[in-house]
């Protein structure tokens, strides 16, 4: 490292110049230093302390991440290449601490043991889940087929690794097995529990990834057979003996598809019922400009209704009857506005009117037409039973009668009606 | 019978006008929901029903390894000429597709100019190209631009991006390659077996 270096320091450049690097982390190994420090985000000064910090170094004008940072980010998003040696130096360093702790019964080599068995664990699990994506991504991607046979191939490879560590991590396990019992520690044996399943669970998982890359393996050597195959027919073709050093002729005779039998769509008569909906009619119309026929021409489409006219028509009906509702509560002088509604006979018409409906009637009209309305300030109760049960229940209500000047009343509403004809 | 008996999928009417012009349904197509279309055919129950439905008329489904297309029972053994004269043309381009450096196969993406400006710098390629028997083109882009347009006529292709003119190789496209697979070759003197692994360019 070129200077002294601490994680404040790191974190906060990383920080400052995020943009920068994850710019510099999506396109790695082809920015240059001026395409770098043309950005607006970066000054000349604020790369050289990047470069200070080893953060970014620059070869033959190509600027890149310092590899630490890359690892350090593919591992948090489990992409990148597979690297099963990492768990080898953890069985490694796991074998190392158990033997101290066979030495000496000491809490910090016990403490060490659990690290090293939980990063085993993690571990497997995503270099297992990066095999898996690299191994479809290949398949799917890589353009060059011999490159991508070699990559399978190593991929292969890979997975017997990971699967002997597999081993090794429970050959450790069990041959600890007795030491781990004596230190009769909960927290540990959670941990070797856990490892155990998982361990399971991955050789399975890696069971699954030998026959996807087998799979893919075979149906590449296929495609290159086939093709090897193409270009051998298309020589014997260009010496004109397909039909003589080939059973080319039979094959193609016994080749079944419709389109390369001549066969037509078939043709079937239109439903005479078809002909008397709207689409019908489109298509008569079409056919009667071809032919110039003026008496199919005659009927019309009527014009396409809106979409929500079934709601439309009902939203209106409510308003009007609010509105019918309030002009004959206020001629009538004998009850208040809540036994009104509760009394009132609504026409059939409507169905039938629950008491939450006459409630939330209420409150509209309570609160629309406040301006006709004489509000007594004064509760009186009212018992009732919910709608589908037989709870007694008691509701208190304001009293509300129908304002005493009814000229006033009258004359606002007048004039309401003609603000909306205008 | 009636058409309600058979508890059909509500999408075999687009099913039907798909295969019953001769095309292929593949599942890696996109263009007007194939890849559903595919789901719907391949899902068991469904494939039953329209089996049994469209054998009504004769047609039968047939799968290949991912796509399904119709066969017809009984058919006439008719326009063998013009059959021959197709798949000898399809050897050539699957034969051309195959020589790219880039080899062209089932899920691959190309345009049109790459082929043309491969073939352009390769006097076999242009050779190849040349002689594939298509009329009224007169340079190369727009001979791979015809041919291009020619396979996804018949559902091999798939014109992916308008723009771009960009186009991806469906999975039906191994039809063409099981049919190639499947011609066999008499008097094989088996100089084609020392050379594993390696496609000639």
């Amino acid at each position: 490292m070129a200077l002294q270096v601490n994680v404040n320091d790191i974190l906060s450049q990383l920080y400052h110049q995020r943009g920068v690097v994850e710019f510099l982390f999506a396109n790695r190994d082809n920015i240059t230093v001026n395409e770098l420090l043309n950005r607006e985000d970066i000054s000349a000064e604020q790369y050289q302390k990047l470069k200070s910090l080893d953060l970014v170094y620059e070869y033959e004008n190509i600027v890149s991440l310092n590899d630490a940072v890359v690892a350090m980010f593919e591992d948090f998003m489990e992409i990148g290449e597979v690297t099963p040696g990492f768990i080898n130096d953890y069985i490694n360093e796991l074998n190392r601490h158990i033997r101290f702790y066979q030495e000496a019964r000491e809490m910090r080599f016990l403490r060490s043991i659990k690290k090293y068995l939980k990063r085993i664990n993690a571990t497997l699990t995503r270099e297992i889940i990066k095999l898996q994506k690299n191994v479809d991504d290949t398949y799917k991607n890589e353009s060059n087929y011999r490159i991508k046979l070699q990559k399978l191939e190593d991929y292969r490879e890979k997975r017997d690794t990971i699967i002997e560590f597999i081993k090794k991590t429970t050959d450790v396990v069990e041959e600890t097995r007795s030491l781990f019992a004596l230190t009769n520690d909960s927290e540990l044996y959670g941990i070797v529990s856990a490892l155990k399943v998982s361990l399971i669970e991955n050789l399975d998982y890696l069971i699954e990834i030998q026959t996807d890359i087998t799979d893919f393996i075979n149906k590449i050597q296929f495609q290159i057979d086939v093709y090897k195959k193409a270009q051998r027919l298309k020589e014997i073709k260009e010496h004109g003996s397909l039909y003589y050093k080939t059973n080319f002729k039979e094959i193609v005779q016994n080749i079944n598809t419709l389109k390369h039998n001549g066969h037509k769509t078939p043709k079937t008569k239109i439903a005479v019922d078809f002909l008397f909906t709207d689409d019908g009619h489109v298509l008569c119309k079409r056919i009667a400009e071809k032919y110039k026929l003026t008496r199919l021409m005659v009927r019309g489409i009527a014009g396409k209704m809106a979409g929500n006219f079934k709601d439309k028509g009902l939203e209106q009906q409510i308003k009007l009857d609010t509105e019918k509702l309030v002009e004959r509560f206020l001629v009538q002088t004998k009850t208040n506005l809540f036994e009104y509604l509760m009394d009132y006979k609504f026409p059939k018409a409507i169905g039938t009117v629950t008491f939450e409906d006459r409630l939330s009637l209420f409150v509209e009209i309570a609160m629309e037409y406040q301006t006709v309305l004489d509000f007594k300030y004064r509760l009186q109760y009212y018992d009732y039973n919910e709608t589908g049960s037989t709870v007694k229940k008691r509701l208190g209500y304001t009293l509300i009668l129908p304002a005493k000047q009814k000229e006033k009343a009258k004359k606002e509403k007048v004039k309401k009606d003609d603000s909306e004809k205008e | 019978m009636l058409a309600e008996d058979f508890n059909l999928p509500k999408q075999t009417h687009d099913i039907f006008g798909i295969m019953a012009r001769g095309n292929f349904i593949s599942s890696n197509g996109t263009k007007d929901g194939m890849n559903r279309l595919y789901d719907i055919v391949n899902n068991p129950d469904n494939f039953d029903r329209l089996q049994a439905y469209f054998n009504v008329i004769r047609y039968n489904i047939e799968r290949g390894n991912n796509f399904f297309y119709f066969s017809k029972l009984n058919e006439p053994n008719s326009e063998i000429e013009k059959k021959l004269e197709r798949f000898e043309r399809y050897i050539d381009i699957v034969d051309l597709l195959a020589s790219m450096d880039n080899k062209i196969t089932i899920g691959s993406r190309f345009r049109p100019s790459e082929i043309a400006e491969e073939c352009n710098a390769n006097v076999r390629l242009k050779q190849k190209l040349q002689k594939i028997p298509l009329y009224r083109s007169e340079t190369l882009h727009n001979k791979v631009r015809e041919i291009c347009d020619l396979m996804s006529r018949d559902s091999f292709l798939e014109l992916e991006d308008e723009k771009t003119e960009s186009y991806k190789v469906l999975d039906s496209y191994s039809y063409l390659l099981d049919v190639i697979n499947s011609v066999a070759i008499y008097e094989d003197s088996g100089n084609s077996d020392d050379a594993q692994g390696l496609i000639y360019n």
